[in-house]
């Protein structure tokens, strides 16, 4: 199937400044949508990861406490609702959850588009651990349907699944009759956004609904095509009904200090974690983001659209974690960003119906005159590459 | 007869001792010519110093903190992580080094392992291996800290090594790396039986027995131990006096 691709105004669409400038302390762009940048030139994040070195997290703990104490059934009831992969942080999360505040979760999973080996295997792990599961899998030819849709329309193949890991607890919570669902970490705290919500434990069902699908709800997908009801299973639920439920959202990371890299080993030990088997694609991680196949080309159209990679994302926290120094981070950028996602390329574009010269196609779309350039050759490069 | 050298493993980012689990994860413990130093005085027989993300970054820097070490440290010290060049290797000897440890440059260019060999005889050359399982008894080379796939079969890599003039292999589990659940005895094995030098384990003690397993079912020349000494689960006279009582020959140590 051939492909009339339009070129994007990726500027317009995000909102995005035309001089790109680089965090004065970590390695993140002020290209990441959301993201501000301060007087000095040290983006949201980087303040927040200051700030939240300050916070009196004994206070917080004791919040914890006490939300715990307004959900809990004691009668066999689930009283809690935990969205998590079998990955390092949401299985921190249940478990913290479950053995420390006493809580008794229903731990809940919107399938990745195509599991990897060590992503199942880490799932089950985790559910082996002593825990209540459900996995919510929707019908895979609408998925792929979904999915090149949405690779070709708003530049993101994992919108489907994007849809699923916020509708689907929502879903469950309703289903079940359980008020509280509990995040890990909030990313418009942790990784750039308003600073307000560094102060707030939780966000609105109407916020949640109203802000987090690009601007294109599932519902738009009938217009491409796609069967109303077939859509069902990706949307979120009635908001009169998640009202009458009295859904609170909240996040873990405001009550309690988030270090993902510390997650990992709480995860390893006590749920039997496994990183990837080799390094993660356009990174130097192997711990994070492990579980879906095609998450390579989430992050690569991230590059495309913004000049930041998922290495540039990986290394921006552990620069603010203080994991890594900022030159580390630099060095690993240089190395690893943007390293095309060959390992699944195939079954990637199998999955979207499409081929080489379409992928190609949607790919040089995205990119915007004010982050990309050619070289001599004729080859794409980075127009403000960090390490210049 | 044989004695099994305790080896603790230093693993290093920057200035600081770290401990991560399968290779991945830069936890830090604290200052590691403090752990050296305790090591040292408790009776380890030698020390491993690998600077971990040395090939990551291409880069080495563990100079300082040998010259620093060897001032107070007087049991062979094995340095490794970014060596890529005689020159850097020079480098580390003069420092204090007893031997390095390469991996990394050494898969890319394999010709260096001769010339370091010539240039410092092979009593001094460690090969160190990253060794994941792919299947029943098939071990495939990793190298820059686990990250990376080398396609090379462990056991014909090893002793492609030992033809080229290794002194000593030392193998790290990537699977059991910091696991606490202990060696990978089938890998060990395997190697001790193929190898005519000296082969040290690395990479999952969580207990005593993990090591008495080892020692009973493989050639084991030395063990490297990190996590169970870093997070003071157990101390090195322990472990030696444990293994006296099971039978085994051990250095002795005094107080």
């Amino acid at each position: 199937m051939k492909t009339k691709i339009e070129k994007k105004n990726v500027l317009g669409l995000y909102s995005l400044p035309t001089n790109v400038k680089f965090c004065k302390s970590c390695t993140i762009s002020n290209q990441r949508p959301r993201i501000n940048f301060d007087e000095n030139g040290i983006c949201s994040a980087c303040n927040f990861a200051e700030l939240k070195k300050k916070l009196n997290w004994k206070k917080r703990e004791e919040e914890l406490k006490k939300l715990c104490d307004r959900f809990r059934k004691s009668n066999g009831e689930y009283d809690i609702i935990i969205p998590c992969s079998g990955g390092k942080d949401g299985s921190m999360v249940a478990h913290q959850m479950k053995q420390d505040y006493g809580m008794n979760p229903l731990c809940v999973t919107w399938s990745p588009l195509r599991y990897t080996e060590v992503g199942r295997k880490n799932l089950d792990s985790f559910i082996a651990s002593g825990f209540n599961h459900i996995l919510g899998t929707p019908s895979p030819i609408v998925t792929k349907k979904l999915t090149e849709l949405s690779f070709k329309t708003i530049g993101d193949p994992f919108q489907p699944f994007i849809y699923g890991q916020y509708n689907f607890p929502l879903t469950v919570a309703l289903n079940f009759g359980v008020s509280l669902i509990m995040y890990g970490e909030n990313g418009e705290v942790e990784y750039g956004g308003d600073m307000k919500n560094a102060y707030k434990p939780d966000r609105t069902v109407e916020d949640q609904l109203r802000h987090y699908f690009s601007g294109v709800p599932p519902k738009q997908f009938s217009e491409m095509g796609i069967n109303k009801n077939d859509l069902k299973p990706f949307d979120a639920p009635d908001l009169n009904r998640l009202k009458k439920n009295k859904t609170e959202i909240h996040f873990f990371s405001y009550y309690k200090y988030w270090d993902p890299q510390e997650n990992f080993y709480y995860a390893q030990e006590h749920c039997n974690f496994e990183p990837n088997p080799e390094r993660n694609e356009g990174t130097f991680s192997k711990y994070a983001s492990l579980d879906d196949k095609f998450d390579g080309f989430h992050f690569y159209l991230a590059f495309i659209k913004f000049g930041i990679g998922r290495c540039t994302s990986d290394s921006a926290h552990e620069v603010r974690d203080k994991k890594i120094t900022k030159e580390e981070g630099i060095a690993l950028v240089k190395k690893y960003d943007g390293e095309f996602p060959k390992k699944y390329y195939k079954e990637f574009l199998d999955f979207c119906s499409i081929d080489d010269d379409d992928f190609t196609k949607i790919i040089d779309s995205w990119r915007s005159e004010h982050i990309w350039t050619k070289d001599k050759e004729g080859k794409w490069i980075l127009k403000t590459p960090i390490w210049n | 007869m044989r004695k099994i050298r305790l080896i603790p493993r230093l693993d290093i980012k920057g200035p600081n001792l770290i401990k991560g689990i399968n290779l991945e994860g830069l936890r830090i413990i604290g200052d590691p010519n403090k752990h050296a130093l305790e090591y040292y005085n408790s009776g380890a027989d030698e020390l491993l110093y690998m600077d971990s993300v040395a090939s990551l970054y291409g880069r080495n820097n563990l100079e300082d903190l040998i010259s620093k070490a060897v001032k107070n440290v007087f049991i062979p010290i094995t340095v490794g992580g970014g060596i890529r060049s005689l020159d850097n290797a020079y480098k580390i000897f003069k420092c204090g080094a007893d031997k390095i440890a390469v991996n990394t440059a050494i898969v890319k260019k394999k010709s260096l392992l001769s010339e370091l060999v010539k240039e410092f005889g092979s009593q001094s050359i460690v090969i160190s291996i990253e060794a994941k399982k792919i299947s029943k008894n098939k071990w495939e080379v990793f190298t820059e800290c686990g990250r990376e796939k080398t396609g090379k079969d462990v056991m014909e890599w090893a002793k492609e090594t030992v033809d080229l003039g290794a002194g000593e292999i030392l193998v790290t589990s990537v699977d059991q790396e910091g696991t606490r659940k202990g060696f990978d005895i089938n890998l060990v094995k395997n190697l001790s039986d193929l190898l005519s030098i000296p082969v040290i384990a690395s990479g999952g003690m969580g207990n005593i027995d993990h090591l008495s397993d080892l020692i009973d079912q493989t050639n084991i020349d030395a063990v490297c131990m990190a996590d169970i000494l870093h997070y003071k689960k157990s101390t090195i006279p322990k472990i030696k006096s444990e293994m006296v009582q099971k039978g085994f020959s051990v250095r002795k140590y005094y107080d």
